[in-house]
């Protein structure tokens, strides 16, 4: 006779063996590892919570910690991996395979690891992705997660991290599956309830507070000049004719300018209120002058920011916050909004090449996706039309039936043309590609597509690669912006001159733009200091930014 | 409640002026002159070695020029290019300057230097004689001082004054520091990099501050003048200190020993800025950080060291 119900009676005798471990459902911190010898098997899939910011960082040494004999052979399936327990579980042979999309600060390791075979990789996903496999063919067995605090039913309140928590629960709870979190501290009565705690298996209260990055600070006094300019392009040769409203911004220094640059050389421009107005967003402290001047009326956010808390709750008009009045983020809804409800994505990367795909990879460097991609892609599932996306589906196709043409969401990469440490932006072949061969993968880990990139922005002009109608007009189009690197002085000096006639290419001086006038003076905040007090002190900046 | 929307101050920054603007406008106007300008193009001889992009001043602008009426000499370090680091060239330049100002004080004048530092030391690709440039601008520094001119360190860019910028600093006749400046001979990295995180985490910049940071140089008396972050201020101070900073001899020496004997005994055990504040004789040392300058130049002239010989 055929049985249901194996993987409910797996996770109750999963349960079970935990149960001895814990008084209800609270574990100590000492018995940590014990409790995941207890309930994790040889080869399950688990999900390490590894977020863009948060970390379930004493989860992570616990799980390290396990006896290699009992615990062997996992599948991690998370979002990020950040802490260098991440990776030594791989080392130690306790995990085996990896499905992921982000890998920010162990990018060299995890490369160095990949070409070593001590990592067997599923694949490099972005977000959207990867939560979508949590509910059809990754689904963790045991999800080890991460909140601020619990109570003893194990309701857990988030506070404003609240990133990917809620999607991993939801796979892993409602398919039999084992959560175990660990929080800051137990109370008796939670703020709010983020997640229910009939979803909550185990709880350890940490010795310490969880690791969380402030990802998203960018300091007004190292952006530059060039940087400066970009976003002065950005502003006024895109955000200004297309009108764009609802957009997402990237986290780099480009976009930090336009953000500081909107109540100064945007309110110059008139374009309070035209652009820039809805966004999905980490709440970026670049962005409070925006707000404070009145340009900003809606943000949703992925994740928190570590110090932005004070301000977000006493600006809850702008944010998502709960009924205790703090920032609620969620990181699966927020990417679904940028993809879908969004008209633009603004964004830099490391390597264009000649027909506008962009990766961040280097061969010795692989960061992974995180959510660009789902951002910076043009959804073939819209259905709502917005001005902007109209206009720019017209550019694409202006002989196209009106009623039946797609629009198009605005994806544009603002770089610089020379990046970090005078290397070139600009390639006739992305390093991505080098990497696919060496690792014998079947896709190159490409950022953003070619035929999703509608401008690019560099401090030379920008290219409007809607308007181009052919493969050539696109790589001289963007040869036409790429300045002084191989690739830009490669051009077609003629036919770039022709592209600038019809508006493909615009230079400065074609926008009406003196780059001399891109100064720092222009910023409304030209160090954390100015956006303490832009808050009216209520951001508190963290100490690694302050400098007083 | 807004802070400065269009950035337009009375008096531009400090911090975020170029070297060559800030000699400029500290200046009376129009009276800075350039010895050895770009045009000179007198540049490292050692970077191209490494592939490193060299500049045409070597990131330090020298000349002479007018403060208040009276003849002076100013050296500017360009913290932008290569993080101020004194290199051969760099270090050359600011000698020559301090010997003239050496021969023309003998001579019977006195020629006032202003050396506005914004160094993070000795250029690593240039070692030896970087560190040569060091000793040799520490001993022009003294020899200018004993010929009877005055030496005024500003300190207030965006490198601070490290390394052998700090030992400089040492020498100087006196000092006016703003809040973004730090004064010390070990970086906040290299400290951590030596002794370990635990000794000093350098990303903990409130710290950095409290430790090597404007504020904390004022009050322990390492610096005679705090400023706020404005060319008008450093220039009150750059005149001010020309007027008073003491004459360089065994009298000064000797009371100069005895008031670092005293600080030693003051603060030896000290663990933090905050217990020095405190030591001081700052009621909340807490809210120092967060002061505004001029809040803090009166708390910092009521509990100041007094006037006294040394420097």
């Amino acid at each position: 006779m055929t049985i249901w119900n194996k993987a409910r009676a797996a996770r109750d005798a999963r349960l079970r063996a935990g149960g001895r471990i814990a008084k209800g459902k609270i574990v100590q911190a000492a018995d940590a590892t014990a409790l995941l010898e207890a309930v994790i098997e040889p080869g399950d899939r688990v999900c390490l919570e590894g977020d863009n910011q948060k970390q379930a960082d004493l989860l992570a040494r616990a799980l390290a910690a396990v006896d290699v004999a009992k615990v062997h052979d996992l599948h991690m399936v998370q979002s990020g991996i950040v802490l260098p327990e991440h990776l030594d579980l791989f080392d130690s042979g306790i995990a085996k395979r990896l499905d992921y999309a982000f890998s920010g600060p162990q990018s060299t390791r995890i490369a160095r690891m990949l070409f070593g075979g001590k990592i067997e990789l599923g694949a490099v996903h972005t977000y959207l992705e990867l939560f979508a496999r949590y509910f059809v063919d990754l689904t963790p067995n045991v999800a080890l997660i991460v909140a601020v605090a619990a109570d003893r039913d194990g309701n857990l309140y988030t506070g404003a991290n609240t990133e990917d928590t809620p999607t991993v629960v939801e796979a892993t709870a409602f398919k039999d599956g084992v959560v175990v979190a660990q929080v800051n501290e137990i109370v008796d009565s939670l703020p709010r309830v983020d997640i229910p705690g009939d979803r909550v298996n185990f709880v350890i209260k940490s010795d310490k507070p969880f690791y969380v990055e402030p990802l998203f600070t960018r300091d007004p006094g190292a952006i530059t000049e060039t940087q400066i300019l970009t976003a002065m392009l950005a502003i006024k040769g895109i955000y200004a004719p297309y009108g764009i409203k609802r957009l997402n911004h990237g986290i780099g220094f480009n976009t930090a300018a336009i953000e500081l640059l909107l109540p100064t050389y945007g309110e110059r421009l008139g374009l309070r209120g035209k652009i820039a107005t809805r966004f999905a967003l980490n709440p970026h402290p670049t962005l409070i002058p925006a707000i404070e001047s009145g340009w900003v009326e809606q943000i949703h956010s992925f994740g928190g920011e570590v110090g932005m808390e004070d301000y977000i709750r006493a600006r809850s008009d702008i944010y998502f916050t709960g009924i205790d009045g703090s920032l609620r983020s969620n990181r699966a809804i927020c990417q679904t909004a940028g993809l879908y409800a969004c008209d633009m994505f603004i964004g830099s990367t490391l390597q264009i090449d000649l027909q506008g795909n962009s990766s961040t990879v280097t061969t010795q460097r692989i960061a992974g996706f995180g959510g660009a991609p789902n951002m910076g892609s043009d959804s073939h599932g819209r259905r709502h039309p917005s001005a902007p996306w109209l206009m720019a589906g017209k550019e694409a196709d202006p002989d196209g039936a009106p009623a039946l043409r797609r629009g198009r969401k605005l994806v544009v990469q603002i770089v610089e043309t020379f990046g970090d440490k005078n290397v070139p932006t600009f390639v006739e072949k992305l390093d991505a590609i080098e990497l696919a061969d060496k690792l014998k993968l079947e896709l190159a880990p490409v950022m953003v597509y070619a035929d999703d990139v509608t401008h690019v922005v560099t401090e030379a002009g920008i290219a409007n690669l809607l308007l181009c109608r052919s493969k050539e007009e696109r790589e001289q189009a963007i040869r036409g912006v790429a300045g002084y690197t191989d690739v830009g002085r490669g051009r077609d000096a003629k036919m770039v001159q022709q592209l600038r006639e019809r508006g493909v290419v615009r230079w400065p001086e074609d926008l009406g733009i003196d780059p001399l006038d891109a100064d720092r003076s222009l910023l409304a905040a030209r160090s954390i200091e100015d956006l303490v007090r832009w808050s009216g002190g209520l951001y508190a900046a963290p100490s690694r930014f302050r400098n007083w | 409640m807004n802070p400065p929307t269009d950035g337009r101050r009375q008096s531009p920054s400090w911090y975020e002026s170029a070297a060559r603007d800030r000699a400029r406008l500290l200046l009376d106007a129009g009276t800075f002159a350039e010895f050895l300008g770009p045009e000179a193009r007198e540049m490292s001889p050692h970077l191209g070695i490494f592939d490193l992009p060299r500049q045409f001043d070597d990131g330090i602008v020298v000349g002479r020029g007018k403060l208040a009426g009276t003849p002076v000499f100013v050296a500017a370090q360009e913290g932008r290019f290569m993080g101020g680091a004194f290199g051969e060239v760099h270090g050359a330049k600011l000698v020559g300057l301090l010997r003239a100002a050496r021969d023309a004080s003998r001579d019977g004048g006195t020629m006032p230097v202003l050396i506005l530092f914004d160094t993070g030391g000795v250029r690593l690709q240039e070692a030896n004689v970087g560190e040569l440039a060091i000793g040799e601008v520490m001993r022009a520094v003294i020899e200018a001082r004993r010929a009877g001119a005055k030496v005024i360190g500003l300190v207030g860019g965006r490198a601070g004054c490290y390394g052998g910028g700090g030992l400089i600093a040492g020498t100087c006749s006196a000092l006016a520091v703003s809040e973004h400046g730090r004064i010390a001979v070990s970086g906040p990295e290299v400290i951590e990099t030596n002794r370990g995180v635990e000794e000093f985490d350098s990303k903990d910049r409130s710290l950095v501050w409290r430790t090597m940071g404007g504020k904390h140089r004022r009050l322990l008396g390492g610096a005679e003048l705090f400023v706020d972050d404005t060319i008008d201020a450093f220039r009150a101070a750059a005149i001010a200190l020309i007027e008073r900073a003491p004459a360089f001899d065994l009298a000064m020496l000797k009371a100069e020993q005895a008031r670092l004997a005293e600080r030693l005994k003051r603060f030896g055990s000290c663990a933090d800025g905050l217990d020095v504040w405190k030591q001081a004789g700052v009621d909340d040392p807490a809210k120092v950080p967060g002061m505004p300058a001029d809040e803090f130049i009166a708390l910092a002239q009521h509990i100041g060291e007094g006037r006294h010989d040394a420097r």
